[in-house]
């Protein structure tokens, strides 16, 4: 069972950091200021005139007979020699570090990370994250919906208010009987609230840059999705404007299976946003 | 004591005598550029709202996250609609030939250039598999995996039969390639595109430089040391970055399963029943309700997925029971592929898995699909292709040496 994403963990581990869920999502505090100190990154520094011409990879062609060039070292001459062993040096300690690194990326707050912990995020961010905490330590056991409805501005100048489409749900029933559900199904809303949750405190009131980043995101992924349902036409027959999205999510515990004795409790519960307004067309996103 | 130096000494010699694996190496080559071509084309009706300059994460909304995070993503260098779809045509176009193996290490670099910005352009749309694939596409660089299975290998031997004959063999495709790519890197640095994390820009750099000089090696030298050196130590990184891949795999296992082990669900046997009934991941509801139905059968795989998480590290000490637990992991990704809907994670996972398939099935595999592309080439009136071969198998190395 690895599938999973974060995310799912991010509500459930009480002790873990919500923000550090997205699997190839960068962690800015960290990276902002990401300067290599001290280290090379993996592999690349000294790496040696290797790297092939993507012509031939295999031995060498280009000289007349076939020289193997697997009869190893005891083939150079003593400068040659010393140019492999340096290599092998800095490879062996590349490798090595490289996979430290990652161990001390992966493995739970420790004694090391805490005294080393900016070395370790200098080393992996931006392109080593990772996080392969798959339905760990608990799968979510809670179906989270998203839901999101608008004031439209009709014809006349009145406003009316939609009721609530329910995205998620589109999403499941998209997903239903698809041999290959696509991110847009699978991940866009799921984890843009994901992102939501992890940059705002329980007043909604968003967290550093990224906070404001993720309202952006959030309110237009449920702009993208009213239009694609047509909530404005439902609205005023035609005609009409968005003016203000709202979106909710609603939490309901997965019934335990039937021959478990365990009771939950099936209610669902809400978290509200406010209102927030949209943009006239063209203002969106690119500017903030 | 002399054992172990003896043992040290054998260790040497075998990195660095051939770059090891070449069946390995090129099966998640193979596997890779699959997976993410499959994704491509999946998605090539969503591609904008993924990853275009107007999706829900606008490419302002990127720029502002690129600026702090200094991820690499040429998408960022110009916010146009016909830069980006030139972008994941080129990301289409070199997955499907570094599958193919064609000009394989400039296609490797142009393949991870497609997989880090289009993920790192977006990457509150990724998952597991996403992860899987934009390390991956990384260390691939630094392999050798083209060796067995490629056009660069059927080309190879093309070459090597004709000069046996006494012709000339000069490579046109080669420099012309490395001066487009050498022409684009100058002008993208010019321009200061390069700014950012310095280590992807440095990795493009090496590349194009090594591979200069292994152009020079083979065609100035008189003696044929230069090349011999090239070719140990490109055999040599070849052999550390597998080693990372490898490395790499266990630690996702192990990570998924010590961490598994701490979690209630996982402890009381009913962990597996939950994904199931997630409306986001349960695309056959009544299948789910089948697998599930059963309390014991539930509580059986929980725990085995967790055994064989943990253990797998360990069992590479075994190669019998590597195999064994090997082929339980793949089966379960293909379960996974299907139950849960998530095809390119499953892909993904089975690619990472296969560099530790053993060589010999390896070997029979890559049999079977020369024979059936053979009779589906004879139905089509074409003469068969020989069966590739490495150069050298590695258990013959293996065995030779130490004497």
């Amino acid at each position: 069972m690895d599938a999973y994403d974060e995310g799912a963990n991010a509500r459930h581990g009480p002790d873990e950091p919500v923000g550090r869920s997205a699997p190839a999502d960068q962690v800015l505090s960290v990276a902002a200021s990401a300067e290599p100190l001290d280290q090379g990154p993996p592999l690349d520094q000294g790496l040696p005139p290797d790297q092939g011409l993507p012509p031939d990879q295999g031995p060498p062609l280009d000289q007349g007979p076939p020289v193997d060039p697997r009869s190893g070292i005891a083939a150079l001459s003593l400068p040659g020699q010393i140019v492999v062993v340096l290599a092998l040096a800095v490879v062996a300690v590349g490798v090595c570090v490289h996979l430290g690194m990652t161990f001390l990326h992966v493995a739970p707050t420790n004694t090391v990370t805490r005294e080393h912990g900016k070395a370790v995020d200098d080393w992996i961010y931006p392109e080593f994250e990772q996080n392969w905490k798959l339905f760990a330590p608990n799968p979510l056991q809670q179906n989270i919906s998203i839901q999101a409805r608008a004031e439209v501005r009709d014809g006349e100048g009145g406003t009316v208010t939609t009721g609530w489409y329910d995205l998620s749900a589109e999403d499941g029933r998209a997903i239903d009987g698809n041999l290959l559900p696509s991110h847009t199904q699978q991940n866009e809303l799921r984890r843009a609230w994901d992102f939501f949750l992890a940059t705002h405190d329980t007043e909604n009131r968003p967290v550093g840059l990224r906070g404001s980043l993720s309202e952006t995101y959030l309110r237009r992924i449920v702009e993208l999705r009213l239009d694609r349902d047509d909530a404005v036409r439902a609205a005023t027959g035609g005609g009409g404007a968005v003016e203000r999205v709202q979106v909710r999510s609603r939490t309901s515990n997965v019934p335990p299976p039937e021959w478990s004795r365990e009771k939950v409790s099936t209610t669902p519960s809400y978290r509200e946003l406010p209102w927030w307004p949209v943009p006239a067309a063209g203002a969106g996103g690119g500017a903030r | 004591m002399n054992r172990f130096s003896l043992a040290v000494s054998r260790g040497i010699a075998r990195v660095t005598e051939a770059a090891l694996g070449p069946y390995q190496t090129a099966v998640i080559r193979i596997g890779f550029s699959a997976t993410w071509l499959l994704f491509l084309l999946r998605e090539l009706p969503h591609r904008s709202e993924l990853y275009g300059p107007d999706g829900p994460w606008s490419w302002g909304l990127a720029e502002q996250l690129i600026r702090a995070n200094e991820a690499f993503t040429v998408l960022m260098w110009s916010d146009g609609r016909i830069w980006f779809e030139i972008v994941y045509a080129l990301a289409i176009l070199s997955s499907a030939l570094l599958l193919l193996g064609w000009r394989t290490r400039t296609m490797s670099v142009v393949f991870m250039v497609g997989v880090l910005s289009l993920q790192n352009r977006s990457v509150f749309v990724g998952d597991g598999g996403d992860n899987v694939l934009h390390l991956m596409s990384v260390y691939l660089v630094f392999t050798r995996c083209a060796q067995v299975w490629s056009l660069d290998a059927r080309r190879a031997a093309r070459a090597r039969a004709a000069r046996e004959r006494g012709e000339r063999v000069t490579d046109r495709t080669g420099p012309a390639l490395w001066c487009v790519s050498g022409f684009v890197l100058i002008a993208v640095t010019l321009a200061g595109r390069m700014e950012g994390d310095w280590l992807i820009p440095a990795l493009l750099w090496t590349v194009w430089a090594a591979q200069a000089l292994w152009w020079l090696a083979g065609r100035r030298a008189t003696s044929g040391e230069p090349r011999i050196l090239l070719d140990v130590v490109a055999g040599i990184v070849h052999n550390g970055a597998l080693l990372v891949i490898m490395a790499e795999a266990c630690l996702i296992y192990a990570t998924a399963g010590w961490y598994k082990i701490q979690g209630s669900r996982w402890q009381d046997g009913t962990a597996v029943y939950y994904p199931l009934h997630l409306e986001y991941f349960s695309p056959w509801p009544a299948l789910a309700d089948l697998l599930s139905a059963s309390g014991t059968l539930v509580m059986l795989v929980t725990y085995g997925t967790v055994l064989v998480q943990v253990a797998f590290p360990f069992t590479l000490f075994n190669r019998r029971v590597k195999n064994v637990l090997l082929a339980l992991m793949i089966t379960e990704h293909a379960v996974i592929a299907v139950v849960l809907g998530l095809p390119f994670f499953s892909l993904a996972m089975i690619a990472a898995d296969a560099v530790f398939l053993p060589t010999s099935f390896l070997r029979r595999l890559g049999g079977w699909a020369s024979r059936a592309r053979d009779r589906l080439l004879r139905r089509g009136g074409r003469t068969p292709v020989p069966e590739q071969h490495a150069p050298e198998s590695p258990e013959t190395t293996h065995v030779g040496f130490g004497t």
